[in-house]
């Protein structure tokens, strides 16, 4: 009789079962958090200096057509310093923004000097801004130096709608523009352009244009990749 | 794709797999015990799942590749761990997650299996009958993601669908328990 009431009105444990198993599951995690440092640690991506640069996959304009773009796929993950290897340097810019229009002229003449030792990114976003309308008609017109809006300032055209981008400064760039966006824009924390950063070959950045005031991209890049031609 | 499906640890898991599924429809008077543990094994495998997969996508990341699962074919992790759009939730890896939510239903699950008869029990069936419910409409966007979205899809990544599995498994355990709580079978010597 009492052996069926016991079983009726069944109680719970007197200790409280909870923080036993809160131990149980933080050695777990322990174990789990030990055994991913151990085995792959994870990378400090970022774009600032040391840091694996934040990959990214998007379409990208060669010259001819738009085509998948996936920024690792640059990278040499058995590149080690002092060997020889093909740096990347990764400009953003919006083809509205006039410092963007006049860095045209500096990213020909970097490519003129540097094109066998580093590979040229350019990606292409779209500032909140008033006449900035970046689409793909006019970042193939901006890259290879086209036709593409009037020399008034219409709003019709690269920067700003105030040129033709035919007019552009330096020579049609002959390296893939990528299609940026506002996520790309974020895991690079650019806040605005032009922006310009430097990468190793195994895709570890070696210059950030916000870490580097007083130097620019032509010294940074005779500094770090040196041997222009 | 039958060179991913040989993978070692991959069926490793599919036999834990199919072990927690054994218990959680197996019929026997300890089956309550038994829905417990199956619930257990099945958040267990999730966790261990998706730190796996972690694993990879820091592999991926570091190395461009891995030896740990193919980058070839429909069934494969490389393009799904390794696509930089899809792998992660505001910049963390889907593995992180993984491992968090599991962590909360292995947290309920043990304090039911320890102390089933005690006063919060009930409370914590049912959170985590909803923890894991919450869960399933992740499953179908990942899945959504691996068959439409990512790099050269369809794909099927096969520690990601496992660590799905082990979610539809732990909820289905769940479901079981709370039948058999509200029909009074909770204690085994009621069932």
């Amino acid at each position: 009789m009492a052996r069926r009431r016991r079983a009726l009105t069944q109680k719970g444990r007197d200790d409280d079962v909870r923080i036993i198993a809160g131990f149980a599951l933080g050695s777990i995690l322990t174990v789990i958090m030990l055994m991913v440092v151990i085995i792959a640690p994870p990378a400090t991506i970022g774009p600032s200096e040391g840091e694996l640069a934040p990959d990214f996959i998007a379409d990208a304009y060669n010259g001819a057509n738009w085509e998948k773009f996936k920024l690792s796929d640059s990278f040499d993950y058995e590149w080690e310093e002092g060997n020889e290897g093909e740096w990347i340097l990764v400009q953003f810019i919006d083809t509205d923004c006039p410092y963007c229009w006049t860095e045209g002229e500096t990213m020909s003449s970097l490519y003129s000097e540097w094109s066998n030792s580093v590979e040229f990114i350019t990606v292409t976003v779209e500032l909140s801004i008033t006449n900035h309308n970046s689409d793909r008609a006019e970042v193939e017109a901006f890259r290879d130096k086209t036709s593409y809006g009037t020399e008034d300032n219409d709003g019709d055209g690269c920067n700003s709608g105030r040129n033709d981008c035919i007019n552009r400064p330096g020579t049609v760039h002959n390296w893939n523009y990528i299609e940026g966006s506002s996520s790309i824009m974020k895991s690079w924390e650019v806040t605005g352009t032009p922006f310009l950063a430097l990468l190793k070959p195994d895709g570890y950045v070696a210059w950030n244009q916000y870490e580097n005031p007083g130097e620019n991209i032509e010294e940074a890049m005779q500094r770090i990749v040196g041997g222009a031609q | 794709m039958i060179e991913s499906l040989t993978d070692p640890i991959l069926i490793i898991f599919i036999i834990a797999l199919t072990l927690s599924a054994y218990l959680m429809l197996i019929n026997n008077e300890k089956k309550t015990t038994m829905l417990l543990i199956s619930s257990l094994s099945f958040s267990i495998i999730g966790i261990a799942s998706s730190a796996y997969t972690y694993i990879i996508h820091n592999k991926m990341v570091l190395q461009g590749s891995t030896s740990f699962c193919s980058s070839e074919g429909i069934v494969q992790c490389g393009s799904v761990i390794g696509d930089p759009q899809w792998n992660n939730l505001f910049g963390i890896p889907w593995g992180v997650f993984g491992i968090l939510s599991f962590s909360i239903l292995i947290f309920f699950s043990l304090c039911l299996y320890l102390d089933r008869h005690a006063k919060w029990s009930e409370d914590y069936l049912n959170y985590a009958w909803w923890a894991g419910i919450a869960g399933l409409p992740f499953v179908a966007l990942l899945v959504v993601i691996e068959l439409t979205q990512v790099e050269g899809a369809p794909h099927i990544c096969p520690f990601c669908t496992v660590a799905h599995v082990s979610l539809i498994g732990y909820v289905s355990s769940i479901y079981f328990l709370r039948i058999r709580r509200n029909m009074g079978k909770w204690s085994e010597n009621e069932g």
